[in-house]
Parts: C-alpha cells; sequence; structure tokens
C-alpha cells in the first residue's frame, strides 16, 4: 500500500514539475491580465462597497480554495497519467486486471465527502447569516425602507417614510441599512440587483419580495435587472447614488418640493412601456403605493389583465 | 369563415421580408431543402429513402438518423451563437449592434431550445439506439415500431422549431419561457406557441423513447447479463432512461397548463386571478434539472468505455461507478431550486437545496477519480475520442468547481443570472456533454459505417474545438465576476468589450473546428477503402457491440452471446486471441431468425402530430382536428396490423456470417 501511494507521489512530482513551466506561463498571462483588470473598476462581486457584498465575496473565494483541494490534483493527473502511460512510451508497469482498491476508492470517497461537509457547515450558515429577508447581522435596529417597483423598463423607488419617489435613480446614505419591498407592475418578473452592494431578488407582479443592504462606501454605483423580461431587459439600469446622511436628508427635503406628483395619470405614463428613461423625482406619494399595486393583482379576476384596458404588450 | 377555420392567423404577412438576415437565413434554409429534395429525386432514391430508413425499425438505422438531426440542427445553433457572439462583440457603449432586442431575444431563445432538444437530446439518443442493443446482445430495442415514432416525433419538433424562422417568429422569452413573460398578455404572437408545440411534440417522443430503453435493458439482455455484468454504457443509459421517464411527463404536463393559459384563457401562471408564475418556474425546473442529467449520465458511460479501451485496461471500481450513477439519478430530483433561489424562499430552503446540490458533487467526483485510475498503470492509445476523454477531465472539474461555488445561495445571489452562469454551463455541457458525445461518435462510427474517421482531421479539430472552448467561455467567468450579465443585447460598460471580442475569437476557432469536422467527415467518406474496418473490432473493444461485423447485419447478432463475466468479449480475446473471435461466430448452424418488419406508422403518426401543432400555433381549427384524429386513427389502425414481423431464413444468416468471416480471414 505504502508503495503505491509512493509511485504516486513519485509521479505527482515529475508531473508538478512539468507542469510549473505550464503553470509560469499561465500564471504571466493571468498576470498582465489582471494588471489591466486593475484598471477596470469592477462593478461585480470582485469590487465590494456593501457589508453583504464583502461577506458574499469571502465565502466566493473560500469555496474556490475548498473546491481546488479536488480540481488541482484532478487536473494535474489527468495530464500526467495521459502523458505517463501512453503506449508510445512503453511503460512497463502494465496492470490490465487492477480495477479495484478498497483503500483508495475509500479515499476519493471520504476526501470529497469531508470537503462537502465543510462546506455544507458554511452554506448553511452564512444562507441563515446573509438571508436577505433578515436583518443584517449587528443592525438590529429598525432599517430605512424603500420600496422598488419594477415597470416595464424602468425602476420606480418610493421612500415612503418620506415621502418622495424617484425613477431609475435610488439614493441611500452611506452606513445604514436600508431594507427593500420589492414588486413588479405590468412587466414579466425582473430581479433587482446593485451588484457591489449585495444580492439580488426576483420583482414579481402581485407579490412582494425583500432585501437587506449596506453600503459602506460613498460613491456612485450601477443597479440593475438581471431578469430578461422582454425587448427593453438591456436598458432596464439605474444609478445608486450613497452619500452622507447629512446630504441625503438634504437631497430629500430638495425632492419634497418636487412639482411633479405620483398620481394616477403621472403613474399611467411609468406604465407604458419606454427605455432609457432620465431620472425623475416626484413627491406627495402615498403612504399605500406600493402595496396598492401588489394588492391589484391579488384582487383581479376574470380574464382581462388588470393594466390590459390601458396600456398595450408586446407587439402582432 | 371557411378560410378563418382552415389558415387561422396564417397569412403572407408571417413571412418576415422585413428582416433581411432572417430571409437571408430562410432561403438559404429553403436551397439546401429543396436540393435535398432535388438531388433524391434525381437520383431516383426515393424509394431506397423510404423503405430503407423513413420507414425502418431498425435501431442502427434510426440511430444514424438522430445523428444526422443532431449535426443539422446543431450548425443551426451554431448559427445562433455567432450571430449573439457577434451582436456582443460589438454592442459596446452607444453602440447598438446590428441586431436588435426582438431578433437577439429569438436567437438567443432559439439558441438554447435547439442546442439542449434538438442537438444534445437526439445525439444522445443516436448513440444510445446505435450502441445500447448491441452492447446487451439484443437483435433491436424492445419496442422497434416506438423506436421509429420516437424518432420521427423529435424529427418533427425539430422541423417546427425551424419553420418558426420562415412562418412568423420564435419565441423571445429565453429557452424555458417562464411566465409571466411567456403569457398571452405579454408574448401575444405566435413565438410561446412555436416554442410550446416543437418542445410538446419532441417530448412526447423523448418520453417514449426513455420508456422503450428502460423496457430493452430489463427485458432484452442476452442469457448471462446480470444487472452488474452490464458494460458502464448500459448502466449510463438506464438511469438517464429512469429519468427521462420521470421527469418528460412533468414537462408535457407544464407545457400543457401553459397552452390551456394561453389558448383558453385560464390562470394557471398568469400572476392574477389566482395564478402563480413561481409554480411554473418550479415545475419546469423539476423538469429541467433532471434534464441536465439525462444528457451527462450517458456522457459519463461513453467516458467510462473509452477509457478502459483506450488504455487497454479493466474500469477502475465498476460496482463504485453504477452506485455513483444510481445516487446521481436519485439527487438529481431533489435540487431543482437552486436554479432560482433569488426568489425569495427562507434561508432553510435554499441551504438545503444548496447542500443536495454541493452532494451531487461527491459522486461525480469518485467518477472522475475512477477514470484516472483506469488510465493510470494502463496503456493509453491516444485515439481522437482518448483525445476528447482527456481534455473533458480538466474542463468538466472546472465546470464543477464553479457549479459547486454557484450552489452556494449567498454566492449565487451574486452570480445568479450572470454571464458566469452562462459560463458554468456550457463549461459542463460542451466540455462534459458534447465532448463526450463527440468521443462516443468517434469511437462507435465504425460500427455504423463499417470504417473509421480519419485521425489527422479529427486531432485537428479536436484541438480547435478545445482552444476554442476555452477562448471562448474562460472571458465570460470574468465577466460576470464584474457585473456582466447573460441576455444582453447591449451594454454600457466599455470595459466588457475585450472580453466579449476574446469570446467572439473563441467562437471563430470553434468554427473552424466544426468545419474540420465536416472536412473529416469527408476525407474518411473518401478514404474508406483504407479506413476500412474488416473485424468488426477497430479498437480492441471490450463490449459485445465489437464482436460482430461493422455494420452489423440486420439481425445483429447470428446467435444470442452468453455473457459471464463483465468485459466478456475482452475476455474472450484473452483466453483464446483472435481465434475465439471466428469461434464465437462460427456455427455449423443457424436456426431462422425472428424479426420485427418496417412500419411507416411512426412516420405517418408523427407527421399528423405535427401538422395538429403547426394548426393549434396558428388556429387554424380545422387542419388542427384533421391532424388530431389523423394521429388517433393511425394509433388505432396500426393496433390491428397483424403482420408485424418475418423471419430471416437461416440460409440467409449462414452467407451473412461466412461472408464476414472470410472478410476477418
Amino acid at each position: 500500500m505504502l508503495a503505491k501511494m509512493y509511485g504516486i507521489y513519485l509521479m505527482l512530482r515529475v508531473a508538478l514539475g512539468r507542469l510549473l513551466k505550464l503553470s509560469l506561463m499561465i500564471l504571466t498571462c493571468v498576470a498582465i491580465c489582471s494588471l489591466a483588470g486593475c484598471d477596470i473598476e469592477s462593478l461585480g462581486m470582485l469590487n465590494p462597497k456593501g457589508i453583504v457584498a464583502f461577506e458574499e465575496r469571502k465565502i466566493l473565494f473560500d469555496t474556490l480554495a475548498l473546491m481546488l483541494i479536488v480540481v488541482l490534483p484532478v487536473i494535474v493527473m489527468s495530464i500526467t497519467f495521459v502523458y505517463h502511460y501512453k503506449q508510445s512510451h512503453r511503460i512497463r508497469d502494465y496492470k490490465p486486471r487492477w480495477s479495484h482498491s478498497y483503500f483508495l476508492e475509500s479515499l476519493w470517497w471520504g476526501i470529497p465527502c469531508a470537503i462537502i461537509v465543510v462546506l455544507a457547515i458554511i452554506t448553511w450558515k452564512e444562507t441563515h447569516r446573509l438571508d436577505p429577508y433578515q436583518r443584517l447581522a449587528g443592525h438590529p435596529q429598525k432599517p430605512m425602507l424603500v420600496q422598488a417597483i419594477a415597470l416595464p423598463w424602468k425602476w420606480l423607488f418610493i421612500y415612503p417614510e418620506q415621502g418622495i419617489a424617484t425613477v431609475n435613480y435610488l439614493q441611500i446614505p452611506v452606513g445604514e441599512q436600508v431594507e427593500y419591498w420589492i414588486t413588479a407592475d405590468n412587466v414579466a418578473m425582473s430581479a433587482f440587483f446593485i451588484p457591489q452592494l449585495g444580492s439580488q431578488i426576483y420583482a414579481m407582479t402581485g407579490m412582494r419580495t425583500r432585501l437587506h443592504l449596506l453600503a459602506n462606501e460613498v460613491g456612485i454605483y450601477e443597479g440593475l435587472n438581471t431578469q430578461y423580461n422582454g425587448e427593453g431587459f438591456s436598458d432596464m439600469n439605474f444609478k445608486v447614488e450613497v452619500v452622507t446622511p447629512q446630504q441625503f436628508k438634504a437631497w430629500v427635503e430638495k425632492i419634497k418640493k418636487s412639482p411633479l406628483l405620483l398620481n394616477d395619470a403621472n403613474y399611467q405614463i411609468l406604465l407604458k412601456p419606454s427605455i432609457n428613461e432620465k431620472p425623475a423625482f416626484y413627491s406627495n406619494v402615498k403612504k399605500d403605493f406600493f402595496d396598492n399595486v401588489v394588492q391589484l393583482y391579488l384582487h383581479t379576476y376574470g380574464t382581462i389583465h388588470p393594466r390590459q384596458t390601458n396600456v398595450t404588450h408586446g407587439k402582432e | 369563415m371557411l378560410k378563418n377555420l382552415l389558415l387561422g392567423n396564417l397569412s403572407v404577412e408571417a413571412i418576415p421580408f422585413d428582416a433581411p438576415i432572417i430571409l437571408g437565413a430562410d432561403l438559404f434554409m429553403g436551397m439546401i431543402f429543396f436540393g435535398v429534395l432535388f438531388s433524391i429525386t434525381f437520383y431516383k432514391k426515393w424509394s431506397y429513402i423510404w423503405h430503407e430508413w423513413v420507414t425502418s425499425v431498425d435501431h442502427k438505422k434510426i440511430g444514424i438518423m438522430y445523428l444526422i438531426l443532431s449535426f443539422v440542427m446543431l450548425l443551426r445553433g451554431f448559427s445562433d451563437a455567432i450571430l449573439m457572439r457577434s451582436q456582443q462583440a460589438v454592442a459596446a457603449g452607444h453602440s447598438a449592434g446590428f441586431l436588435p432586442p426582438e431578433h437577439y431575444d429569438q436567437i438567443f431563445s432559439a439558441h438554447g431550445v435547439i442546442m439542449i432538444f434538438f442537438v444534445a437530446m437526439p445525439f444522445m439518443f443516436g448513440l444510445i439506439n446505435i450502441a445500447l442493443p448491441l452492447q446487451i446482445g439484443a437483435r433491436d430495442v424492445a419496442y422497434p415500431y416506438l423506436n421509429s415514432l420516437s424518432f420521427w416525433l423529435t424529427f418533427v419538433g425539430a422541423m417546427l422549431c425551424n419553420a418558426s424562422l420562415v412562418l412568423g417568429r420564435f419565441a423571445e422569452t429565453g429557452w424555458l419561457a417562464y411566465p409571466t413573460l411567456s403569457e398571452l398578455y405579454y408574448s401575444p404572437g405566435v413565438g410561446v406557441d412555436y416554442y410550446i408545440w416543437s418542445l410538446q411534440i419532441a417530448g412526447v417522443g423523448t418520453t417514449l423513447g426513455g420508456i422503450n430503453f428502460i423496457a430493452t435493458i430489463f427485458r432484452m439482455r442476452c442469457p448471462g447479463m446480470t444487472f452488474f455484468k452490464m458494460p458502464i454504457f448500459t448502466w449510463s443509459v438506464l438511469c438517464a432512461m429512469i429519468l427521462v421517464a420521470l421527469a418528460f411527463p412533468v414537462l408535457t404536463a407544464t407545457l400543457a397548463l401553459l397552452t390551456l393559459d394561453r389558448v383558453f384563457g385560464m390562470h394557471f401562471f398568469t400572476d392574477f386571478a389566482g395564478g402563480n408564475n413561481m409554480m411554473y418556474i418550479n415545475l419546469i425546473w423539476a423538469w429541467g434539472h433532471p434534464e441536465v442529467y439525462i444528457l451527462i449520465l450517458p456522457a459519463f458511460g461513453i467516458f467510462s468505455e473509452v477509457v478502459a479501451t483506450f488504455s487497454q485496461k479493466r474500469l477502475f471500481g465498476y460496482t463504485t461507478m453504477v452506485w455513483a450513477m444510481a445516487i446521481i439519478t436519485f439527487l438529481s430530483f431533489v435540487v431543482w431550486v437552486h436554479h432560482f433561489f433569488t426568489m425569495g424562499a427562507g434561508a432553510d430552503v435554499n441551504a438545503f437545496f444548496g447542500i443536495a446540490t454541493m452532494v451531487i458533487a461527491v459522486p461525480t467526483g469518485v467518477k472522475v477519480f475512477n477514470w484516472l485510475f483506469t488510465m493510470y498503470k494502463g496503456r493509453i492509445i491516444l485515439d481522437t475520442p482518448m483525445l476528447w476523454v482527456s481534455a473533458f477531465f480538466t474542463t468538466f472539474a472546472i465546470g464543477g468547481m464553479t457549479g459547486v461555488m454557484l450552489a452556494i445561495p449567498p454566492v449565487d445571489f451574486q452570480l445568479h443570472n450572470s454571464l458566469f452562469l452562462v459560463a458554468h454551463f456550457h463549461n459542463v455541457i460542451i466540455g462534459g456533454v458534447l465532448f463526450g458525445y463527440f468521443a462516443g461518435a468517434i469511437y462507435w462510427f465504425p460500427k455504423m459505417f463499417g470504417f473509421k474517421l480519419d485521425e489527422k482531421w479529427g486531432k485537428w479539430s479536436f484541438y480547435f474545438w478545445v482552444i476554442g472552448f476555452y477562448v471562448a467561455f474562460m472571458p465570460l467567468y470574468v465577466l460576470g465576476l464584474n457585473g456582466g450579465m447573460r441576455r444582453l443585447n447591449h451594454y454600457e460598460n466599455t470595459l466588457y468589450q475585450p472580453y466579449f471580442i476574446i469570446a467572439a475569437i473563441g467562437m471563430v476557432l470553434i468554427f473552424i473546428g466544426i468545419i474540420m469536422q465536416i472536412i473529416q467527415l469527408f476525407v474518411s467518406i473518401k478514404n474508406r477503402a483504407a479506413l476500412r474496418d474488416k473485424t468488426g473490432d477497430p479498437w480492441n473493444g471490450r463490449t459485445l457491440e465489437w464482436s460482430v461485423s461493422s455494420p452489423p447485419p440486420i439481425y445483429n447478432f447470428a446467435t444470442v452471446p452468453t455473457v459471464s463475466v463483465i468485459d466478456q468479449l475482452w475476455e474472450n480475446k484473452e483466453q483464446h486471441q483472435q481465434e475465439s473471435k471466428v469461434k464465437l461466430n462460427l456455427h455449423s448452424e443457424y436456426t431462422p431468425i425472428h424479426m420485427p418488419k418496417n412500419t411507416a406508422m411512426g412516420f405517418i403518426i408523427a407527421m399528423f402530430a405535427g401538422l395538429t401543432g403547426f394548426a393549434i400555433i396558428w388556429h387554424m381549427w380545422i387542419p388542427g382536428i384533421v391532424g388530431f384524429v389523423g394521429v388517433l386513427v393511425s394509433v388505432i389502425a396500426r393496433t390491428f396490423e397483424t403482420k408485424i414481423d418475418y423471419y430471416i431464413d437461416a440460409e440467409t444468416v449462414k452467407k451473412t456470417e461466412l461472408n464476414y468471416i472470410k472478410g476477418i480471414i
């Protein structure tokens, strides 16, 4: 048994030597690429600006490391075994009938099992800790509420506590937990996502989904829809501006004076399919606006879509 | 009124005269179609095509037809990929690219549907049809006529999907047509109906195929072949077909409910009046997740056969392999929620499905190690099938790793619907499924046609495919990690563009690889005399399919073989060297062989089914009723058929066998 192990070890050593050259080459390429990548301000999970996104990136790297314990040997062995045991190399060590070993097989049932147990524990813990519906760990106080409505193909954000609303523009204070309520109106399932701040969640008509995020750094970030929902999908983006709490307060006061009201007539315009809407700001928003949008779908019976009478979708 | 009942919504306007790209594709498709029809007429081959192929119930011929269908559809699906990659390479910043969203959305929907349903599935059924009955020492499948029906239903499904290019449009909903987007309100056109009916018809064919092969494996094994002496490919097919039989009815039911919503104004998934789209998403993935295992399991089987044959060594850990596959089969039904962790289920649910998903990595990893140790202390012959397998290890390891990463809900909250996900599933479906099927196709090619494929061109195409694959999909991982989403028609961030351009270059490399495969085919046909496989055992095979001539006679085995160990043929060869092979076939006495008769019923039923589907898509009620009644009447008529079999007399068998043996000697 030990001899067998030693044989494998020797082979792996030879293999590693051979692989070193190759990996050096690859590493150089990767280094060049990532140096180039440093200039790129990544808009994704590699460049987190929020507490949730930080945690998620950490889990990504941990998992990667754990998985490489198995994946690297597989890649190394697959290359070396094929090379080493090529028929043309006339290796004497040929055992056509050797096809079973309790030791080896329990090794490769056991090690992956152990890794998966570790991963499973991480998964269970982190999934609960980062459950988008729960308040963030260490932030038990009541968060600020923002209600997001996916519209064709734009986002409407309602700040019910402040009585204001915005289109395709989200401003939030830094360091403060924000709870998002998310739904959709007159558009198929969409998904609310600010990659640098954290998780994404689907937006569905007649349903309310929830999400908790916290931004750590002042700045302007990309917000987007990730779920394909028709022709205007690629343009369903919005800007997220994270500002200091003072700036946020001042901004709210300014928007409260906005002449644009979120009334029925104005909302009907928003319900019409359109792309690349410029940011717009509404004042005097009713507290139950969001609830009414959700309830509308729950309380529509018959065959006529609740928005069919005034807006048409698609084309014939 | 009558016009309406006959033609429904169909009119000349359905032909896309305003879209030059689609019209060009239509003309090209039309040219090929009529070109084929013309040459068949010109060479007076109609009778041959009808009697030898269309009505054939011979599993080998049906298998070849599946493969042809798959390859033709691969070209179509790949054209879609070319369009998408070039669109994304140019549509950065303020550029809108050359494809407007309404075309682009159809293209990515069609790409997914075609690649899964009309490339991967027929490819799989083709290889199974060719190899499986031979591997278990059977003379045909359990239900030969059902087999023919399965193929023609799949064919009709594929043709309906193609018809959407000429008449009307295809779905603009993505390959799974999530409601509410696929409901009448958001998608009023015929696109989703084309989607539904091409999948519905092909899906019924697949279900029947699954049942057929389960019955074949249960009932048709040759004497002595107990379950744990079956070739590993047969095991993999058994697992996959059990999944087919359990999962495909879910697809059929789900699509039927969506049809009720669309055609009869019901509310299963409409999100109002009591409907709920989340139901559809659960149901479609309850089918969709097993579906990917349906594809990969036979590929696992092929890898096992090829690794053992080309390492000239027994498959390592046969029993473990079987149990690993059984575990994968079971687990594939309890992981579907990992496709939509972001729907807002609680942490308990998400964590459960995340962990269940990772657990699949264990048996899969075990299989990989078993293959690696099959090569260990073997004598590896690096022919093209083995090359594909050796490339598979790395691609699949990477794909598996990213899969486990995506299985962790908090990570998925970031990467869901991103290009990282796209890279992951292409990584396992190309690097796992397709590489496996290519290996299988080259491996069994001599069994199908009696000559090997050209090695030189095969190797070149292999290198282009593999390198092209990495160049095309590794940039997508980077893009996904940097916030690049899937299905984007255009994107504002110009920093993404270099990566998309690299991906497009990869696509060109793969394209060259495909062209080389076509060249390989032509070169091999030209040199077929030199590549001829006289012995029927060109690779020094281990299983029964290599004990008969290439291509095998219609009855496969003159005398039904008996099996007492795994790899019976290899054992025989070990014991008696070459003579046994002759002995195995040289029997002084032959008995008449009972065979199924050809029937046109499969073809006819499928054509009626196609008519029904097409008619419902366009709301043409008279043709719809005609088609539906046609299906019913033909099915019933077939049950009254009594002359469904015949005997090949002993003399003919003897002559055929002697010819084969003379060829060897």
